[in-house]
């Protein structure tokens, strides 16, 4: 049966198999003395660690501050990127004089800016929102940006010629066609939030699981980094699925193979 | 005497073409489409079709002349006209009921239950009255102008537009849709401002056939009433004798054109012009 077939019931299956062969031959390379145990921990070890956090509890209140810094970066950078992205597109003049100071802004890599944010708003979570502000903010900015510039003039004419005011306009049109390259790159930006909120606290803070990581770190305690990667993933994982749900109900009207935002780096 | 539905005096339109040269797509057109007349304009492609199309609605401003619609200078948007593309124009993300209502919500929001009856009943006219809730890209090409067409008929415009409205269909979904158009329009006021490359579709339809020259800087160089009765049986209409003796004398004036739009003349820019949006 070839395996690249979209519903394929065997998909699943070979996922979790690669996964659990890839965890075997970790295990049993640990275990055989080929790993070394300090470097690399073993991933009985791993579970079991995460295990003891969850019923211990420990994590929580960690999870929950970087939970809660990356829900701020999300909204405040989408709340910012979707404002000016439509006010650019919708001013020629203005996108094009602010244009190379956006290029130059979002070329630089966002990490260097976190001892800068950490010195203007201290060890909690707003220097931690604030970089991931600035990666969401990006992100969100071009894909409305393009979005509505993006619109078909067809679709813009036909509705004028309907009667379309410039504020229905507005709202029937070009709101809408900018919420489709939004929606299709909020799994991306929820992603994104989530590792800058976690750079940030791995660079300097009292709480998350950033600083849980950059804690096993410093005492050499390689199974707590796993550990704290393994959380950081699984949560990641269940947003992003969340997030595609909600996506696809959003985005409902498109047919299926609809265009990806590009990615960006971190 | 009544003033004519659409007015075009003397319009010009000019574009920026390549290297900063300006570049004429129409020149001086002077044309005048009576009240309840259904009027087509062919020409070679690239003529300026669309562009006086464009200006009737008021969507291009002509760079020279004037436009009336019922005897008003028009000025931004024709309120009394709405235009049928060549593309897809439906959004994509309303539903078709959503779509075909779409005019009388933006002309008169607040209107809900109304609104929504009369949409239903378009669509009924429209055949597609089980395809309300479905989304455009759930519907085939010829559904979709069928959307379309309940979409500008709905909000009950003197002027209908229409730019090459079937032109990427198949010829039986055409000649289908060409029948609809026909049945909606007979019997009521309405002014049709029809363009085609196709010059069977003009006759076959219209009460006058208006000849466009090949472009740049095209000029009106011919002008048919057609003396066909009506109404009229779309499938055997091209095989009366009367319809071979109208294409035979369009022809020779529009064959001229579209040869000498092979020709290509050399100050075309590339693409040609495009439309301001």
């Amino acid at each position: 049966m070839p395996l690249n077939t979209a519903r394929n019931p065997w998909i699943p299956f070979w996922q979790a198999a690669i996964g659990v062969f890839a965890l075997g031959l970790w295990e049993w390379g640990a275990r055989a003395g080929i790993l070394d145990k300090f470097f690399f921990s073993r991933p009985s070890d791993v579970a079991s660690r995460v295990w003891q956090w969850i019923s211990g509890g420990s994590i929580w209140p960690h999870l929950a501050v970087t939970l809660l810094e990356a829900l701020l970066a999300f909204s405040i950078g989408v709340v910012l990127g979707v404002l000016l992205g439509f006010a650019l597109a919708r001013a020629p003049t203005a996108a094009l004089l602010l244009e190379p100071y956006i290029r130059m802004f979002n070329a630089l890599p966002r990490v260097v800016l976190a001892p800068i944010f950490l010195l203007w708003f201290g060890l909690g979570i707003w220097s931690k929102v604030a970089l991931g502000v600035t990666v969401v903010f990006f992100i969100v900015f071009f894909n409305t940006y393009r979005g509505v510039r993006e619109v078909d003039p067809v679709i813009v004419n036909n509705a004028r010629m309907l009667g379309a005011s410039e504020s229905q306009l507005i709202r029937h049109v070009l709101v809408p066609s900018a919420l489709t390259w939004i929606f299709s790159s909020l799994h991306i930006s929820i992603g994104f939030a989530m590792i800058s909120v976690v750079v940030g606290e791995y660079l300097g803070s009292s709480k998350g699981v950033g600083y849980v990581i950059s804690q096993a770190e410093g005492v050499f305690d390689t199974t707590g980094v796993f550990a704290g990667m393994t959380v950081l993933a699984a949560v990641v994982l269940i947003l992003g699925a969340g997030v595609e749900r909600l996506e696809r109900w959003l985005l409902r009207w498109k047919p299926e193979n609809s265009p990806q935002a590009g990615e960006r780096d971190l | 005497m009544t003033p004519a539905a659409v007015s075009l005096e003397a319009v010009t339109a000019r574009f920026a073409g390549a290297g900063g040269k300006e570049y004429t797509a129409v020149d001086g057109v002077t044309l005048h489409i009576a009240e309840g007349a259904f009027v087509s304009i062919v020409g070679p492609s690239g003529c300026g079709k669309s562009t006086l199309l464009n200006m009737a609605a008021g969507l291009l401003p002509p760079s020279g002349g004037t436009v009336r619609i019922f005897g008003d200078a028009l000025r931004g948007i024709n309120r009394r006209a709405t235009c049928m593309f060549q593309q897809e124009a439906l959004l994509p993300w309303k539903t078709v009921l959503d779509n075909v209502t779409l005019g009388l919500k933006l002309r008169q929001p607040g209107a809900g239950k109304r609104t929504e009856e009369l949409g239903r009943e378009w669509l009924k006219r429209v055949g597609l009255e089980d395809f309300g809730d479905r989304f455009p890209y759930q519907l085939s090409g010829g559904m979709r102008k069928r959307v379309a067409m309940a979409q500008n008929w709905i909000v009950g415009p003197d002027i209908l537009l229409m730019d090459e409205p079937f032109s990427a269909l198949d010829i039986h979904t055409r000649q289908r849709m060409e029948g609809e158009i026909l049945s909606l329009w007979s019997g009521t006021n309405k002014t049709v401002l029809f363009v085609t490359h196709d010059l069977e579709e003009a006759i076959a339809l219209s009460d006058e056939v208006l000849v466009l020259s090949a472009g740049p800087a095209s000029r009106l160089v011919g002008r048919y009433p057609v003396d066909l009765p009506r109404p009229r049986n779309l499938i055997d209409i091209r095989t009366e004798p009367r319809f071979a003796d109208l294409y035979r004398a369009i022809w020779t004036d529009l064959r001229e054109e579209v040869l000498r739009s092979y020709a290509g003349p050399p100050s075309r820019p590339a693409g040609g012009p495009r439309q301001r949006p």
